[in-house]
């Protein structure tokens, strides 16, 4: 298990808004998050990543906890110092990309990879070069992301978590800031590194793509994972109501 | 007395003016950043104490502030003031120029989209590398016109230094104008000031335009 995320639950001020979420992610595998508007799925994500912190549960990365609930029944993390290892398992692609405007785009690739994981220059040039070409970008390496399109401005945003080298990488509804017409360039970027077997999770309004690319589909309703499973199964014959219903809405 | 006469008599109080200006700048630009951080301190009696500094520098003439840093000694404690007259001059417009830096500093850290300091987060980033690798150099960008503002306002608030009878441009300017019975000396001074926030402006668009690279 790469990711696993135990009884999870979080709450704001009061409102739950994950109430005891399991679940776990292996190698290679890749899931979807579907779910209504409010139901908690970037809630989770920002869980996964630290940028929240839980209440109570566990969670592991490749099989070490970096938070967990005490005897005191409170959820309690490892040291600041500890977390930071723990950052450079995992990535994220967030909806409205956040490149850092003051750097080129190749900048914006290597200067965590410089600064925070101590690579040397020759090796982040290298590994940031080969991202931008899978991605068909590299003729943008000198550019600036206020020049780029937002679906070449996602893909640098997953050209640069990809650049850390982690072992999973979060999308949260990586195209739902862009244009119709450039989702479609995004979405196959994410495609090709299903292929290659890049550990994801994705969070997405985007069924057809779900379906097609991902091994699992989980579906979350109020906090809570209402089902999942096989992509097939989910779409074509869902087993709860409030998953039919769900469905029915994207069913034209 | 000729106008050439008045120029030379008049240089070395221009000089003073800029001593209080550059002085001022090399003070009040870095104490801001710290007046800024402290007031987002996590200690409430900190944050209160920055935010009585700042609404009282901001809050009252710094005529007057000037006034009391240089007899506020003399009447609180009785001390000998004789030489003091320069440092209170300095002090007083950094500590005022920090207050107003400081509270552009926030604004412009605030305006930073909390996606960059998430994103800097993600990827690892410390504290300390977030915000001067990511942060402040989105703030610099972004609060450049109104610092350009402020120091054009610094330039002809130096002219306040002859509440304290200091020799600067303004204070020698009045002196010859009252004994020359001419009003010329002003007109002298008011193109000095001119040039010099000419200058101040033609330098800060030059900066603003160093950073144009970027949106
Ligand atoms: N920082 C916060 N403070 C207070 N409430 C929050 C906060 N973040 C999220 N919430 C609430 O938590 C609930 C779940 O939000 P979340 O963003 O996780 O939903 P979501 O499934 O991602 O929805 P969407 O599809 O609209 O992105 C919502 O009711 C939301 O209002
Ligand atoms: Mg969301």
């Amino acid at each position: 298990m790469i990711l696993e995320m135990n009884n999870i639950q979080k709450q704001f001020d009061g409102l739950e808004v994950l109430k005891d979420i399991s679940f776990g992610v292996d190698s290679g595998e890749v899931v979807s998050i579907i779910g209504p508007s409010g139901s908690g799925k970037s809630t989770l994500l920002r869980c996964a990543t630290f940028l929240e912190t839980i209440d109570g549960g566990e969670i592991k990365y490749m099989g070490k906890a970096a938070a967990h609930t005490n005897a005191q029944g409170k959820a309690e993390y490892v040291t600041a110092k500890e977390l930071r290892q723990f950052r450079s398992y995992y990535g994220l692609v967030f909806q409205q990309f956040n490149l850092f405007p003051h750097y080129s785009i190749l900048k914006n690739l290597i200067d965590a990879p410089i600064r925070v994981q101590k690579r040397s220059r020759e090796e982040a040039m290298d590994t940031a070069m080969d991202l931008l070409r899978k991605m068909g970008i590299d003729s943008k390496a000198d550019a600036y992301p206020f020049q780029l399109s937002g679906g070449q401005q996602q893909r640098v945003a997953i050209a640069r978590a990809l650049a850390m080298k982690p072992e999973i990488l979060f999308f949260d509804e990586p195209t739902s800031a862009l244009d119709p017409e450039l989702t479609g360039e995004v979405l196959k970027v994410i495609k090709q590194l299903a292929e290659e077997k890049m550990t994801m999770v994705v969070v997405t309004h985007e069924m057809a793509f779900a379906k097609a690319v991902s091994n699992r589909v989980i579906f979350m309703d109020g906090g809570v994972i209402v089902e999942q499973g096989d992509p097939h199964d989910v779409f074509d014959n869902p087993q709860e109501e409030r998953t039919k219903r769900f469905l029915s809405v994207f069913d034209r | 007395m000729s106008i050439t006469t008045m120029l030379v008599t008049m240089s070395d109080g221009m000089l003073k003016t800029f001593g209080i200006f550059f002085l001022t700048l090399l003070g009040a630009l870095p104490l801001g950043m710290v007046v800024a951080l402290l007031k987002k301190s996590r200690f409430l009696v900190v944050r209160g104490i920055v935010g009585i500094y700042i609404s009282v520098v901001r809050g009252t003439p710094l005529m007057l502030q000037l006034l009391a840093w240089y007899f506020g000694p003399y009447y609180l404690f009785g001390w000998e003031i004789g030489g003091w007259r320069y440092p209170a001059i300095i002090v007083g417009f950094v500590l005022n120029y920090a207050a107003y830096f400081a509270e552009i500093y926030r604004g412009g850290i605030e305006s930073i989209p909390v996606g960059q300091y998430e994103a800097a987060e993600v990827l690892g980033y410390s504290h300390t590398q977030t915000f001067m690798r990511i942060i402040l150099p989105q703030v610099i960008k972004r609060i450049m016109p109104a610092i350009t503002n402020e120091i054009i306002t610094l330039v002809k608030d130096t002219s306040l230094a002859f509440t304290l009878a200091y020799q600067e441009v303004f204070s020698i300017a009045k002196q010859i104008a009252a004994s020359q019975t001419s009003f010329m000396p002003f007109v002298i001074a008011g193109v000095f000031y001119f040039v010099a926030n000419y200058l101040v402006e033609f330098v800060m668009k030059r900066i603003e335009k160093s950073m144009d690279y970027y949106k």
